[in-house]
C-alpha cells in the first residue's frame, strides 16, 4: 500500500459537474485504469481517496490536490499516467507525489485558497439589485454594504481602497437550522485582493481568501459584496471564477517529507 | 471542449448544467468534416434517462464503428432549460427564434445541421417532447413542410424514428419522414450509408427541374427496405363511422405492407465494449449485456412478447467476454443482464455462477432483474443480495386463476405461495406484487383476488415469523390495461377512467390490511396513452395542438396537464373514446394493419379466440404454436436446446 498526492486541474465543460460527480468520477478511473485503491477497515469499507477541498460546480480549478492510498506500489510517475489515460476531458493530472509521510490529510492542512473572478462591469446600476428594493427580505448569500457612489470603474486602486478599508463587510448568511440568515462580517477572512481591469471592461478581482476547516469564505459572497460595493449589475450568470491555487499550512514539500 | 459566453451563461443558471454539456467517458470524437453522414440520436426525454436506455448504447456503438459515420446524441431539455434556450427571459412570450438552438452533446452542432435526426419510441408519452425538440431545433414540425419547393427545405435534416412504438406510427406519421420497424442494428446503417449515397450522387446543378428532390430522392430509395415505413408515401382513407378505410399507397416505390426488420443471428452483432459512462448520476449507470431478444410465455397483452420474436441468444461466452469488457472500459461497479426474462436464457444457471463468480472478484454487484422464482433463483439472489435483500418480486398480473388464463399468464397461486414460504424462510421482508387492472373479460371477483392474494402472503408471514410478523411489507402495484397493437388484445375496449377509478376505490377499500401498501397509476395517463398506443393518423393533429397548449414531459406526473389535453382534443376535433373504449370488429382496418411484425395477423385472432374460451397456449419452446415467425427466421437461434428450460418445457405438455 502506498499514499499519493496528486495535482490536477479541472477546465472546460467539465466544470459544470459538481464535487460528488467527481468523487465518482476519480473512483471509476481507479477502478478502469486496474489500479486498486485501498479499502478501510469496517462494516462499511470505502476506498481511501479525497480532495484537499471541495471545487463548487461551475469554478474552474488550476492546482487542486487529490489524494488517496492505492493497494500496489507504484512509481509516481507511472501512477500519473495510468491514471490520466482513464480521465474524462477536462481534466488535466500535472503531477504526483509520494505522500507517505502525510499524516493528517490534506484537507485539513488547506488554509486558504486564491480566487480570479471575473466580473463583466459595463455600466453602474442606478440602483444595486443585490439586496433588492427596500422592505425586501434579504437572502442568503446578499451583501449589506453600502454602496460607494464614487466608486471609480476605471481606476483599480481607487476600488482597493474603496472595499478593503472598509472596517466591516457585511454579507446576509444562511443559519444552520434557521430560516432567516444572519449578518456576518467577512472582512477578517479575506487575506489579499487586487483588482484589475481588463480590456474588454471586465473586473477581474484577485482574491485570497480563508478557505479551510476553521474558516471558510466562499467566493460568492467576495462576488455580492463587490458588485454592491461598487453598484455593478452584473447577473451571477455572467460572472466566472476560477480557483488559482490552495493554500496549505506549511509547504507541500513540507508536509509530504 | 470549450463553448461560447452565451451558452455559458445558460449553463450556469439551468439546474444540473452537466445533462448539456456531453464530455463524457468514452465519448466518440470524430471530425465531422471526414465523415459522410452526420446523425443525432434523439432520446425524447431527459439525459438521465435517455442514459441508462442500453438502445442508445447499442446503436451509437454499431454507427460510430463505421468511420463515414459520425452518430451524436440530443436529449430533451427540461422545462429550465427549455426557458433559456427560447430566451424567454428577455421577451415575453414566446420568441421567434430560439436564443440557443438545440445542439449535440459530441460537437455543440445544432440540430438541424445534421443529415439525420433519428427520435427513439420507447413510450408514447414522449411524443411532445418529439415536438418540442423539432422546435427548439428550428425545424417545422411537419414532414410535408420540410419536403416543400421551399429552396432552403432540402437542408433540413431527415427525421427518423423507431422503436416499439413506431409499430403502431400514425400519431406520428405527420412529423416522421421514415419510422424504422424492428431491430435496428443492421437496418439504421443501412439507412445511414444510403444517405451517404445519395447525397453524393445527387447534384442540384445537373439537376432538371422535374427531377425529384435530394430527400425525396433518398426516401423512395430505402422505402423498399424491409423495415423501412415512409408515411408520406401512404394515404389514409376514411369510412363515414370515422373507422379506417384504406391506407393507400401513393408512391410507385412503396411496398402494400412493410415488413419489420429481424436480426437472424444475435451473436454476431456488434454490441458495445465501450459504454459511454456519464458524469452525473442517472437513472441506471451500470454495464448492461443484452443476453437473449424475444420472449415465448405469449402473453396476450404484451406488446414486447410478440413484436420480438423469435427467441435468439447470445452464446455464454460471449456475454461474459462482454461483461468482463465493459467492466474494464467504463469503471462501473455495477453488472446487470437485459432481456425479456432473464431466468428463460437457455443456459442461465451455468452463466449465472460463473457471472457470479466474476463479480465476486471484482467487487461489482450484480443484478438480476425479473428472475423466474424456483429454488436456483433463490439461491442466486441469495448470494448476490446478502443482507440487503431488495423486495422480491411477483407479477402475476391478474387476481384470479381464470383471468390469469384468459391473458395466458402462466403463473399460480401456489407458485407464488411457495416462493413466498421460501422467500421468508430465507429472510426476504418486503414482497412486491405486480397486477394490471381493465383486462378483458375482468369482474369485481377478479379484484378480490388480488385482495385474497396479497392477504394470503401476510398469512404466511404471521405463521413463519409468529403473531408479530417483524417489519414484513406487502406492497400492491396496479397498472391500468393498455391495450396494444400487434396483440391479441388489440381490438379490445380499454376501461373508462370513472371504471379505472371505480375500480381503484374498490381495491383500496379491499386492500386496508395491516403491512400492504397499495400503489396505483393515473387513469387519466392510461387513457392518453391508449389513445396514442392505438391512434390514427388524425390524433397528429390534437397532439401538435397539445404541444401547442404547453404539454411536455407527459409521463412525468408533475408536468401532465389533463386539462390542456381535453383542450387540444377539443380543437383537433376527436374523442378520444373513439380509440379508447370502443372495442374493434376483427373485420376493421386497423391503423396498424400496413405494418408487418411477421406474426401472422390469424395467430392474433386464434390467440384473442382462445383468451375469449379460457384456455392457456403453452410457452412455444414445448412446440411451435404458430406465430408464423418461422416463414422468416429461424427460432431459438443460439439457443442451448439440451438445456433444461426446453426439457421441462417438454415435459409439461
Ligand atoms: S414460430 Fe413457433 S417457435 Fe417460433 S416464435 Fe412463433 S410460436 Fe414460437
Amino acid at each position: 500500500m502506498a499514499k499519493y498526492v496528486i495535482e490536477f486541474a479541472k477546465t472546460g465543460t467539465i466544470c459544470y459537474t459538481s464535487h460528488l460527480d467527481l468523487m465518482r468520477i476519480f473512483k471509476r478511473v481507479f477502478k478502469r485504469t486496474a489500479t486498486p485503491l485501498a479499502y478501510s477497515q469496517g462494516f462499511n469499507p470505502h476506498p481511501k481517496m479525497g480532495f484537499a477541498q471541495p471545487l463548487s460546480l461551475g469554478y474552474w480549478g488550476m492546482e487542486e490536490f487529490f489524494e488517496c492510498e492505492t493497494e500496489g506500489e507504484w512509481e509516481p510517475d507511472q501512477l500519473l499516467q495510468r491514471l490520466a489515460e482513464g480521465m474524462p476531458e477536462g481534466i488535466e493530472l500535472k503531477r504526483c507525489l509520494p505522500a507517505d509521510h502525510l499524516t493528517r490529510t490534506l484537507a485539513a492542512h488547506t488554509v486558504a485558497a486564491e480566487y480570479m473572478i471575473a466580473v463583466p462591469a459595463g455600466a453602474p446600476a442606478e440602483e444595486n439589485r443585490k439586496g433588492g428594493a427596500p422592505g425586501d427580505a434579504p437572502a442568503p448569500g446578499d451583501a449589506a454594504v453600502e454602496q460607494d457612489p464614487d466608486a471609480d470603474l476605471s481606476d483599480p486602486r481607487s476600488l482597493w481602497h474603496s472595499y478593503m478599508d472598509l472596517d466591516e463587510i457585511l454579507v446576509w448568511k444562511r443559519q444552520k437550522k434557521k430560516k432567516e440568515p444572519k449578518l456576518i462580517n467577512i472582512r477578517p477572512m479575506i487575506r489579499e485582493m487586487t483588482f484589475q481591469l481588463a480590456e474588454d471592461g471586465a473586473l477581474y478581482v484577485d482574491a485570497l481568501l480563508d478557505g479551510g476547516s476553521d474558516s471558510n469564505l466562499s467566493p460568492e459572497l467576495i462576488i455580492s459584496s463587490v458588485c454592491r460595493r461598487f453598484g455593478i449589475a452584473a447577473d451571477r450568470s455572467e460572472v466566472s471564477v476560477m480557483r488559482k491555487k490552495l493554500v496549505f499550512d506549511k509547504p507541500l514539500e513540507e508536509l509530504l517529507s | 471542449m470549450n463553448i461560447d459566453k452565451d451558452l455559458e451563461r445558460i449553463l450556469r443558471r439551468v439546474e444540473k448544467p452537466a445533462r448539456y454539456i456531453g464530455g463524457e467517458v468514452n465519448i466518440v470524437r470524430k471530425d465531422p468534416a471526414e465523415v459522410k453522414t452526420r446523425m443525432a440520436f434523439a432520446f425524447p426525454d431527459t439525459y438521465e434517462i435517455g442514459m441508462s436506455y442500453l438502445g442508445l448504447q447499442i446503436l451509437y456503438n454499431i454507427l460510430n464503428r463505421n468511420p463515414d459515420i459520425y452518430c451524436e446524441r440530443v436529449f430533451a431539455p427540461a422545462p429550465d432549460m427549455e426557458a433559456l434556450m427560447r430566451g424567454e427571459e428577455n421577451a415575453a412570450g414566446r420568441a421567434q427564434e430560439p436564443a440557443r438552438k438545440l445542439y449535440t452533446l459530441e460537437t455543440f452542432t445544432p440540430v438541424s445541421e445534421m443529415d439525420l435526426l433519428g427520435f427513439t419510441l420507447q413510450y408514447e408519452m414522449s411524443f411532445t417532447n418529439i415536438l418540442n425538440m423539432l422546435d427548439l431545433s428550428g425545424i417545422p414540425l411537419r414532414a410535408a413542410d420540410r419536403m416543400a419547393e421551399d429552396p432552403d427545405a432540402e437542408s433540413w435534416p431527415v427525421v427518423i424514428a423507431g422503436g416499439p412504438c413506431a409499430y403502431n406510427p400514425e400519431p406520428l406519421a405527420d412529423f416522421i419522414d421514415v419510422f424504422l420497424i424492428g431491430d435496428g442494428e443492421e437496418l439504421l446503417e443501412r439507412i445511414c450509408l444510403e444517405y451517404a449515397a445519395v447525397k453524393e450522387s445527387y447534384s442540384k446543378a445537373s439537376s432538371d427541374p422535374a427531377k425529384a428532390g435530394l430527400k425525396l430522392t433518398f426516401l423512395r430509395r430505402i422505402a423498399g427496405i424491409d423495415g423501412v415505413y415512409v408515411p408520406a408515401f401512404y394515404a389514409p382513407e376514411y369510412n363515414e363511422d370515422g373507422t379506417l378505410g384504406q391506407m393507400r399507397v401513393t408512391d410507385a416505390a412503396a411496398p402494400e405492407k412493410v415488413r419489420r426488420a429481424v436480426i437472424s443471428d444475435l451473436e454476431n452483432v456488434a454490441f458495445p465494449e465501450k459504454n459511454l459512462v456519464p458524469l452525473i448520476e442517472t437513472v441506471h449507470d451500470r454495464s448492461v449485456v443484452e443476453t437473449f431478444r424475444g420472449c415465448t410465455r405469449g402473453c396476450r397483452f404484451c406488446q414486447a412478447g410478440m413484436i420480438y420474436r423469435p427467441v435468439r441468444e447470445r452464446k455464454k461466452e460471449t456475454i461474459l467476454d462482454l461483461a468482463m469488457t465493459q467492466l474494464a472500459n467504463t469503471g462501473h461497479d455495477e453488472l446487470s443482464l437485459l432481456s425479456l426474462s432473464t431466468s428463460d436464457y437457455s443456459r442461465f444457471e451455468d452463466m449465472a455462477v460463473e457471472l457470479m463468480g466474476l463479480c465476486r472478484q471484482q467487487n461489482v454487484a450484480l443484478s438480476l432483474p425479473s428472475l423466474r422464482l424456483d429454488s436456483f433463483s433463490f439461491k442466486v439472489l441469495d448470494e448476490i443480495q446478502g443482507y440487503r435483500k431488495s423486495g422480491l418480486t411477483f407479477a402475476p398480473e391478474a387476481g384470479s386463476q381464470r383471468l390469469r388464463d384468459v391473458i395466458n399468464k402462466n403463473i399460480t397461486e401456489k407458485d407464488i405461495y411457495d416462493a413466498t414460504r421460501q422467500a421468508i424462510e430465507l429472510g426476504w421482508e418486503h414482497i412486491k406484487l405486480y397486477f394490471m387492472i381493465g383486462l378483458p373479460t375482468e369482474t369485481y371477483e377478479d379484484l378480490d383476488g388480488i385482495a385474497e392474494i396479497a392477504k394470503n402472503i401476510v398469512d404466511i408471514n404471521y405463521q413463519i415469523r409468529g403473531r408479530k410478523g417483524g417489519r414484513f411489507r406487502v406492497t400492491v402495484s396496479v397498472s391500468n390495461f393498455v391495450p396494444k397493437a400487434h396483440t391479441p388484445f388489440q381490438w379490445e375496449a380499454q376501461d373508462t377512467p370513472a371504471d379505472f377509478i371505480a375500480k381503484h376505490d374498490y381495491l383500496a377499500q379491499k386492500l386496508r390490511i395491516k403491512g400492504v401498501t397499495f400503489h396505483y397509476h393515473e387513469s387519466n395517463t392510461s387513457s392518453l396513452e391508449a389513445v396514442f398506443a392505438r391512434g390514427d393518423r388524425r390524433i397528429c393533429r390534437a397532439l401538435e395542438e397539445a404541444w401547442r397548449l404547453g404539454c411536455r414531459f407527459d409521463a412525468w406526473t408533475e408536468h401532465f396537464d389533463e386539462k390542456k389535453w381535453a383542450r387540444a382534443f377539443e380543437a383537433a376535433g376527436i374523442d378520444p373514446d373513439f380509440y379508447t373504449i370502443r372495442p374493434r370488429s376483427t373485420s376493421e382496418v386497423l391503423p396498424w394493419d400496413h405494418i408487418d411484425p411477421l406474426v401472422r395477423r390469424g395467430y392474433l385472432e386464434e390467440e384473442r379466440q382462445r383468451a375469449y374460451g379460457g384456455e392457456t397456449t403453452p410457452d412455444c419452446r414445448e412446440g411451435c404454436t404458430g406465430c408464423g415467425m418461422n416463414r422468416f427466421t429461424e427460432c431459438f437461434r443460439g439457443a442451448d436446446r439440451s438445456s433444461a428450460i426446453f426439457k421441462n418445457a417438454a415435459a409439461g405438455e
